[in-house]
């Protein structure tokens, strides 16, 4: 068990004013059996009266409508929570064992899954680090060569990502293998962006690996969001109008 | 109803409008053609009303164009379909009646073409056009919201009579008529005059001299009427 | 049809044009894009109508009742507890690779637990006379409006052909609606949204919302705000909306919650229906549930929910998915009629018996490949229904498209959609392709 403080802020910042802008954040993380949220605040500038849900992959949803003009929208949380990967999550969807937007394999990962299919055996924990291990020989981690949109396939021709592309191909391949697993958003200490990771279920229960670091998840990590893919966790999803041409984000997010 | 949003409120705006230059012009091409009977190029007065050259061989190839051509912005049959267009996306607010209206009006005019006698095979639209009207009357039953229509009616009347230098007395009439209908309009709603433009048009429609002078100067006031101006839809 | 009505619409077909006309007066069109360009098109109106005897229409409304209960029951289920999953009725695979299974959706629970208030349930009558479900429509049916208007004008065009029979009015049908949309309301305004005027079925949008007392509304009229609904008012004031008829796909209502790129979805709306601020009319996620190899299912689905026998009978099908079905059609291939799961419209649909030798062993392959994406059904013998082609009678393959609406309870529509082919060699009567319709006509007695 760990006790552990978090800060996780999100600057976005536009080149002309915006206005009739709506937004969906998923920032505020679950209180699950393996993480209790011992408090967690919530800033959002400018100020814009908000919305709290739950959405079928159990996230906390923030939303609001901001009408008036404006040129930035931040949003920060900060709070302390107690993790402990020993309790065991056991909320399972039929819906992890199959392939998703972000993870459907095209052939040559679907070739390289065959490849190394023989490899795969044993209990689930055993394929998914036998399956992190092949990743982490094959993918080589590098930062601005892929983006969000970036799916498993697309990462997997480049050989390059980051963890988010580390991540949808292992469940791209866990999913091939039969193995039902989901994708997690959250913040990890070694990290000072967010942070993604797999979380597979072994039969039982949810397990974490880490597929960027090759690692296994430890108390060390702090889930924000789930779901099938990086699409059901984005941090922020927000349509505006207004004549602006670029947006900016800035990320920012401690742990410790 | 009771709730309308600014999309269809500016569509009945531009319904209104439409349909009233469709009228106007079908009218003035009425009493052209009766002119023309008469006179070899007959109608350079008119064009000269709205700016435009004779490009024209004759009188019938005038009015083939301006009654039916719809690739021509100035024709009635250009308007009309600029009024369905309108129209169609209003079925609930003006009924599915007042829509058939146009409809009808579209196969009279396109009917017409071919006819051996033009207008008289165009005169039926004057009925339509009436009922339509009294359709509209009847199905739109928020005051405000009708009221919207009649202001797009009456501006367009008011803009084209001045164009055409209708005399003194009919174009009073009509503005008197419009500033009837612009009383009605709610402050705060985007059919609220504006005051500037308003105050140019009182001065300038005030005497027979001044609009005879400054006719061109009451049409651009006009054309700043509202605050939204001269959006087109 | 008897001999009586024939020869009474034989007389009347001298009305034919009368009620083209009125068609046309009153704008029953749909839309269509030929060469990239949008058009709209008159609906082709036949004035023969098909013709339901009472006693016929109430074992197909009890069929139909029955089905769309058994359906939402489904529908409640896959959202839920997976009952009928882990009982091993329907195989897992079949929910989750299904394109209208929508995760987003899991554990929302709409008002009165109704996912389908409107269904549009496809059916055709066989030589025999009995009737076969061809296919369940339960996102968004379109086609009521059709037959309603074309009932309002044929009763004035040929009104001696209603006062010698017994024609059940049909017109009701804004007023079911209405009630429909009632009971799915949570509190405030009733709204049809529509992606717009170049939509082919954008007549029929309007023509709803005329007749429902609805506000006819695009997406940039609407907003969500405190996860309540709101239509913005010209005014700049704003008016809640209670129930929204949506007539746009699911993939494109929230884009903050499906395809981020829609441009015709309201944001965050799906967080109001969560929220139960607002009923969308029919429920999101719905796909799964007409999926056509979820078709197969739905008899099992009547016995496992209600524990009845379904009265109407699906179109004896087979699923390449099981080996033993796949069997069957790879030895009967060129008499069956294969459809692609994935495809609408009546697009995706091929008849055994019209491929080359070659194309035959293509499309073999293709099934054992990929035999989910198929399912294999018998070709049914349809009924030939009379149509007027240019003054002659001549008789063409028809199918009926019956809405049942779930409120309160569960109503069928005492009329329909019937369309039919012109093309005298065509199975396919979906109206994109160029078919016509008819009234349908339920008798009283």
């Amino acid at each position: 068990m760990k006790r552990v403080n978090y800060c996780f802020s999100t600057k976005l910042t536009f080149d002309d004013y915006v206005h009739d802008h709506s937004f969906a954040l998923r920032i505020i993380p679950p209180e699950t059996a393996s993480q209790q949220i011992l408090s967690c605040n919530l800033n959002i500038s400018p100020y814009v009266p908000v919305k709290q849900t739950v959405d079928a992959f159990g996230n906390n949803v923030t939303t609001g409508y901001l009408r008036d003009d404006h040129r930035f929208l931040d949003f920060e949380i900060k709070g302390t929570a107690e993790v402990d990967c020993t309790k065991r999550r056991t909320d399972y969807m039929p819906c992890y064992l199959y392939q998703s937007e972000y993870t459907q394999p095209d052939d040559a990962l679907r070739d390289f899954y065959r490849a190394h299919q023989d490899g795969c055996i044993g209990t689930a924990a055993d394929r998914a680090a036998y399956l992190c291990d092949i990743l982490s020989q094959t993918i080589g981690y590098q930062k601005g060569v892929t983006d969000t949109a970036t799916t498993a396939a697309q990462a997997f021709a480049l050989k390059k990502g980051v963890c988010q592309d580390f991540s949808h191909i292992l469940i791209s391949m866990l999913r091939m293998d039969g193995i039902a697993c989901r994708y997690i958003a959250g913040l990890a200490f070694c990290d000072g962006e967010t942070h993604s990771w797999v979380e597979y279920w072994t039969g039982k229960h949810w397990e974490g690996i880490d597929p960027a670091n090759n690692c296994p998840v430890g108390d060390g990590y702090l889930v924000i969001s789930q779901g099938r893919d990086f699409r059901d966790c984005a941090v922020d999803r927000g349509v505006m109008y207004g004549k602006y041409t670029r947006q900016l984000q800035l990320v920012r997010s401690i742990l410790s | 109803m009771g709730t309308i949003s600014l999309e269809h409120s500016n569509r009945l705006y531009w319904l209104g409008r439409y349909t009233e230059r469709f009228f106007t012009t079908l009218k003035a091409l009425g009493s052209l053609y009766d002119k023309m009977l008469d006179t070899q190029h007959g109608y350079t007065d008119y064009l000269g009303c709205f700016g435009l050259a004779d490009t024209y061989e004759d009188n019938a190839a005038f009015l083939r164009s301006f009654l039916f051509d719809d690739t021509n912005p100035n024709s009635a049959a250009y308007s009309l379909e600029r009024a369905y267009d309108n129209g169609i996306v209003l079925r609930e607010e003006i009924s599915t009646t007042s829509l058939s209206f146009l409809q009808m009006a579209k196969d009279t005019l396109e009917k017409a073409q071919n006819s051996t006698n033009i207008r008289l095979s165009l005169l039926p639209l004057e009925d339509i056009l009436y009922a339509f009207w009294g359709c509209i009357n009847e199905h739109i039953y928020d005051d405000e919201i009708r009221n919207i229509i009649y202001i797009g009616k009456t501006v367009e009347r008011l803009d084209l009579y001045m164009r055409m230098k209708y005399p003194y007395p009919i174009v009073e009439k009509e503005f008197i008529r419009l500033l009837k209908n612009l009383n009605r309009v709610p402050r705060s709603t985007p059919f609220r005059y504006q005051t500037k433009p308003l105050s140019e048009l009182v001065e300038i429609l005030g005497t027979e001299a001044d609009y005879d002078r400054e006719s061109k100067r009451a049409i651009s006031s006009l054309s700043r009427l509202f605050e939204a101006g001269e959006v087109s839809v | 049809m008897t001999a009586l009505h024939q020869e009474q619409f034989t007389k009347a077909v001298g009305n034919a044009g009368e009620i083209n006309d009125l068609l046309r007066r009153y704008g029953v069109k749909f839309g269509i894009y030929k060469n990239g360009e949008f058009k709209e098109q008159f609906f082709p109106f036949d004035p023969i109508p098909r013709v339901i005897p009472s006693q016929n229409f109430a074992q197909i409304e009890k069929g139909l009742i029955q089905r769309v209960d058994a359906l939402n029951a489904f529908l409640y289920d896959i959202y839920h507890d997976k009952k009928i999953v882990r009982d091993g009725i329907v195989p897992e695979d079949f929910i989750y690779i299904s394109k209208g299974y929508l995760a987003q959706c899991e554990g929302v629970t709409p008002k009165n637990k109704i996912y389908s208030h409107i269904s549009g349930i496809d059916l055709v009558q066989a030589k025999d006379g009995e009737w076969y479900i061809l296919e369940d429509n339960l996102r968004i049916p379109s086609g009521a409006s059709y037959p309603l208007i074309a009932r309002e004008l044929t009763r004035i065009a040929a009104p001696q052909a209603f006062e010698e029979n017994a024609v059940v009015d049909n017109r009701g049908y804004a007023q079911l609606l209405k009630e429909t949309m009632e009971y799915a309301n949570c509190g405030g305004i009733r709204a049809i949204l529509t992606p717009g005027r170049f939509n082919a079925a954008y007549f029929e949008h309007s023509y709803l919302a005329e007749h429902t007392d609805s506000v006819l509304v695009q997406n940039d009229e609407l907003f969500v705000e405190d996860n309540i609904l709101y239509h913005r008012t010209y005014s700049g004031g704003k008016t809640r909306i209670g129930v929204l008829y949506r007539r746009i796909a699911d993939e494109y209502l929230d884009p903050l919650t499906f395809l981020p790129e829609s441009l015709i979805g309201i944001p965050n709306l799906m967080e109001a229906y969560r929220s139960g601020n607002v009923g969308i009319i029919n429920a999101p996620g719905n796909g799964v549930a007409d999926d056509k190899g979820i078709y197969y299912f739905v008899p099992k689905m009547i016995r496992y929910y209600l524990g009845e026998e379904p009265i109407l009978k699906n179109a004896p099908t087979y699923l390449p998915f099981y080996e033993e079905d796949m069997k069957y059609v790879m030895d009967n291939l060129e008499q069956l009629v294969i459809k692609d799961v994935a495809e609408a419209g009546g697009y995706g649909v091929v008849f055994g018996s019209e491929l080359s030798k070659e194309r035959l062993e293509e499309f073999r392959a293709e099934i054992i490949a990929q035999p989910r994406r198929f399912i294999a059904q018998e070709v049914i013998d349809f009924l030939d229904l009379p149509i007027i082609d240019n003054g002659d009678t001549v008789m063409r393959k028809a199918d009926l498209r019956a809405f049942v609406l779930s409120g309160e309870t569960t109503k069928v529509w005492a009329s329909g959609l019937t369309r039919f082919s012109r093309n005298p060699d065509s199975f396919v009567v979906n109206s994109s392709q160029g078919g016509g319709f008819k009234d349908t006509w339920v008798l009283s007695r």
